[in-house]
């Protein structure tokens, strides 16, 4: 019997994704053993009219990360939903937005006025931006189109799976990729990683005090956090608690605060109003009645740059989706 | 299986018909998915309309209604009862409001008919996501927890305990009695009031069913009505209640001695003291903050003087847990301290003193053993009393000073036959039957009336006390010996932590706020918690009384053992499949009704104190906790019926 045919990709990414998969180490050899990569442009040289060729669905799964921003990788995309049986929704940017998602915040003109003039290593006095159709000693040179808007890759195609995190952790891959093989996959739209937030599985859980209130923000940077206590209760915001866990606890064992890569538990459509809803709650709510409107902006006023904090990861699943275009 | 939404909607006689197109919505409504009936009428909260609804339910098997009518607070309960009747659970009905939120506040009838629409396409969308939710009910608890053991809290005691009531009485300070205890004669009887009350303190701390805490705190109440949970602190008395005999052996040897704030610091007490002669329960107590060996020293005397091996210096603060229905404040007051008003020179001239300060003075267990007398050991020839001491700056008139400055003007009348007396009043507040009599009669007895209209300002004048009255030339001054200050009865000190334990609010003078001042004078906004006494506002121990009693029948009429309480039933639930243990809504409860399961490592809300408020729910990051009837489905579906 033939071995299923897997397809990997990527759109706005890191390439992080790519190394996520390259971390199965030992594991990667029973994958390829087990099934025939039709296609992952950072390892084979496969092309698109190689897709093209194939029958619809004669892709049994197709991994895609990064997030949707091009017209060449809405092309792509669409193509492999076309040619794949399931599409898997790779990594933080393709499942949520993830990093490239803040783009959501500018517009094309604005970034590509800094990207391509006001960047200070960049020298371009007569402001020349990337253009779709450029005419190169009378040849007509072509690129996509670059988009206003981040888009997730459930926002541009139908996605069956998520596998969350920036990048997903091999664990979880392996799993993943154990799931579809043995045909054991759970209800379509799930995302293949534990319901619970990141508080569940913390390893500074039980040094969490019962009755949490915040009295001041700190910032990462300004403090040496102690790396037995709970983030929040030394004030440095930490989205553990408004995200999935699955990830390892990579960044809480380096003794930095959870940035939410994991995107928001089963249920929750919005991780950053969660999570700013739960900072509000608990924010100087020890002298709650004692506590003038004026202490309550200044409290408010420590969390530099909230929107970019709370939705760092998610921006384009949220409710936001973006600021508005004016 | 589709549900069958039944959709009513109400024209409330004209209030409805008149303003909103009823019909058009019925029409407009009857295609949608689920709807399998729409009709109007004339006014569903009528006899003929609960029919109506029933035979809807039951004739049109409905598995869902919506009523679109007047606000819920109306006839909610009213309708849900024809929903239950008809065999439908009540929770399955969604009402909505057309007329207080779209009839009667336009006249235009368009745009009136459009918003009534939306809110019934939000209804319509919200009512298949309807969740049937079982009501659910306690037995109440009966007993109840009396705070203060003044005359107040020793009448609501003993009216509960008469009925057979468990009764936990707590008193802060280590005797029971309050402030009549220490007051040799009241007014209108001119009884000794340590007489008075002795049997009932008696009765008190002897009734099995009462139990008394003195030297006590209440430290937390959680819960509502019916089902309180109460920590008191008993604070460390250092002398045990049981094997002490209040013999009074360890006084003496006391090497410690510092005012006595029970004789208003007119004497010396010791480390180890009972507040008065005759205090009861007859236990001393050990003052921490003075005692020799709490700071440190070694010395035993007490102990070694105690015959019955009663002291002993380990004993330790107790924290002790009751489950009570009701709680009942009787906290009482305390005076204005006058230093706060230098025009009248108290606590800077000798022998300006103030009411309580003289009561102390005339009462046979007090400093003097009754003599009234100067700094100088000599009794006064002269005394001018000063009414309305604090009245224009707290801005109300405690009621029942000129009666009891009255009542010390007839005592010193009779004990200082020759002594010239005076009383500086603004006005004279004698309001009850007895009152005005009394007035009359100091009159007859020579006491000098002078309107003063607070304008006394008093100076030391050659070994006396120059009162001067009145603000223009004809201001005169008047020479005594003793000057008695009627100072504003104002709350004692720990009304505001008490009030922060229970969550009940004050009034701009710091009192105890009453639910309602004529009907429901004793009772505060908090249902099953009462203010009673002068705690809730200046009181003579009669009213304090009569609240009191008012307060216990309330409590024994409407918390009866073995009856039921019905709980909230839109209470909020944890998903322990998602709750994490951050711990995020522990703290924000304002019922504390959150507490940390160990074992499983998530949050738990106890059904029996949430009040279904929803706080946890907005908090909760992880989505873990939901609202009954409140689902963010639920939420969201009505919003996506606001926009059809």
């Amino acid at each position: 019997m033939a071995k299923p045919k897997v397809a990997f990709y990527w759109c706005a990414s890191c390439g992080g994704c790519e190394e996520a998969v390259v971390d199965l180490a030992e594991d990667l050899l029973k994958v390829v053993d087990a099934v025939d990569i039709v296609l992952w442009p950072v390892a084979l040289d496969f092309k698109r009219k190689d897709v093209e060729a194939m029958k619809d669905g004669a892709i049994a799964v197709s991994f895609i990360n990064g997030a949707v921003r091009t017209e060449e990788q809405e092309e792509m995309v669409k193509l492999l939903r076309k040619k794949s049986g399931l599409v898997v929704a790779f990594g933080s940017c393709a499942h949520i937005g993830g990093i490239p998602g803040l783009a959501n915040f500018w517009d094309r003109e604005t970034i590509f006025e800094r990207v391509y003039k006001d960047v200070p290593s960049v020298r371009n006095p007569e402001g020349i931006y990337p253009q779709q159709k450029t005419k190169v000693d009378g040849v007509e040179l072509t690129l996509p189109e670059f988009y206003d808007t981040v888009y997730t890759l459930d926002q541009v195609i139908n996605v069956d799976y998520y596998l969350p995190g920036c990048a997903p952790p091999p664990d979880l891959i392996m799993n993943a990729v154990t799931a579809i093989l043995e045909g054991k996959l759970p209800d379509k739209g799930s995302v293949l990683a534990p319901d619970k937030s990141l508080c569940d599985t913390c390893p500074r859980k039980d040094s969490k005090p019962e009755k949490l209130s915040i009295k001041a923000i700190r910032r990462p940077h300004e403090v040496i956090a102690d790396p037995e206590k709970c983030f929040l209760e030394e004030g440095i915001i930490c989205l553990g608690p408004a995200t999935r866990s699955g990830c390892g606890e990579r960044c809480i064992n380096a003794n930095m605060p959870c940035r939410g890569c994991f995107g928001p538990t089963k249920g929750v459509r919005d991780q950053g109003a969660k999570m700013v809803s739960a900072i509000a709650s608990i924010l100087g709510v020890e002298d709650e009645d004692k506590v003038t409107e004026e202490e309550v902006e200044s409290l408010v006023k420590q969390i530099d740059d909230p929107a970019g904090l709370f939705y760092m990861y998610s921006l384009p699943a949220s409710m936001l989706r973006r600021k508005r275009m004016g | 299986m589709a549900e069958r939404i039944g959709v009513y909607v109400c024209k409330c006689g004209p209030n409805i018909g008149d303003k909103v197109d009823v019909d058009a919505i019925v029409d407009d409504v009857k295609g949608i998915e689920g709807v399998a009936t729409a009709k109007s009428h004339n006014l569903l909260c009528s006899a003929d309309g609960l029919e109506f609804l029933k035979s809807e339910i039951e004739g049109e098997k409905l598995t869902r209604v919506v009523v679109a009518a007047c606000t819920p607070k109306m006839y909610e309960q009213k309708l849900m009862r024809a929903c239950e009747e008809a065999g439908l659970n009540p929770f399955l009905m969604q009402m909505t409001n057309i007329r207080e939120q779209c009839a009667w506040v336009t006249p235009d009838k368009a745009l009136a008919t459009r918003k009534a629409r939306s809110l019934v396409m939000a209804a319509i969308n919200r009512a298949p996501l309807l969740e049937p939710i079982e009501r659910k009910e306690i037995e109440v608890q009966a007993d109840v927890l009396v705070v203060g053991g003044g005359v107040a809290g020793l009448e609501a005691c003993l009216s509960l305990a008469q009925k057979g009531r468990k009764v936990y009485l707590v008193e802060k300070s280590p005797c029971i009695g309050g402030l009549a205890a220490r007051f040799e004669e009241v007014y209108p009887t001119m009884e000794c009031a340590p007489c008075m009350i002795a049997p009932e303190l008696q009765e008190v701390l002897q009734k099995e069913n009462i139990e008394v805490f003195t030297h006590s705190e209440v430290e937390e109440t959680l819960g509502s009505f019916g089902n309180f949970s109460v920590k008191i602190r008993r604070k460390a008395r250092y002398v045990s209640e049981e094997a002490c005999i209040g013999c009074g052996a360890c006084f003496e040897p006391c090497p410690v001695e510092v005012s006595n704030e029970y004789d208003e610091g007119l004497s010396k007490r010791k480390a180890i003291y009972v507040p008065f002669a005759g205090a009861l329960p007859n236990v001393p107590v050990i003052d921490k903050d003075n005692c020799k060996r709490f700071k440190g020293e070694e010395c035993r005397a007490c102990e070694q003087a105690c015959p019955f091996g009663a002291i002993s210096f380990d004993d330790k603060d107790e924290v002790i847990e009751r489950k009570v229905g009701a709680i009942i404040l009787a906290t009482g007051a305390t005076l204005l301290d006058p230093k706060a008003l230098p025009q009248y020179g108290y606590g800077k001239l000798d022998n300006v003193v103030t009411a309580l300060q003289l009561e102390r003075l005339n009462a046979s267990n007090g400093p003097t053993g009754g003599k009234v007398l100067l700094k100088n050991g000599k009794e006064p020839k002269s005394i001018a009393f000063v009414f309305c001491v604090g009245r224009k700056e707290k801005e109300y008139c405690s009621g029942i000073c000129c009666m009891y400055s009255i009542k010390l003007a007839h005592i010193m009348r009779e004990k200082l036959p020759d002594a010239k007396l005076y009383c500086f009043y603004s006005d004279i507040c004698v309001p009850k039957k007895e009152h005005q009599q009394w007035y009359d009669r100091v009159v007859d007895q020579g006491v000098e009336f002078i309107r003063s209209n607070g304008t006394v300002a008093v100076t030391a004048d050659k070994g006396k006390l120059a009162v001067k009255h009145g603000t223009d030339s004809s201001g005169k001054t008047v020479s005594v010996d003793m000057v008695v200050l009627a100072p504003a009865v104002e709350p004692s000190s720990d009304i505001e932590k008490l009030a922060g334990i229970l969550d009940t609010s004050r009034d701009d003078h710091g009192f105890f706020c009453e639910e309602h001042a004529l009907m429901k004078p004793f009772a505060t906004a908090l249902e099953g918690v009462f203010a009673v006494g002068s705690c809730q506002g200046p009181k003579d121990i009669g009213d304090a009384v009569a609240q009191a009693g008012a307060a216990a029948g309330r409590v024994l009429s409407r918390l009866v053992p073995g009856e039921k309480l019905a709980l909230e039933p839109m209470v909020a639930v944890v998903d322990e499949d998602l709750c994490s243990g951050c711990k995020t809504c522990i703290l924000l409860c304002p019922y504390s009704a959150i507490t940390r399961d160990k074992e499983k490592g998530t949050s738990v809300v106890d059904e029996a104190l949430c009040r279904g408020c929803g706080t946890c729910v907005a908090a909760c990051p992880s989505g873990a906790i939901t609202a009954k009837q409140f689902t963010r489905e639920q939420i969201l579906a009505e919003i996506k019926g606001v926009a059809k």
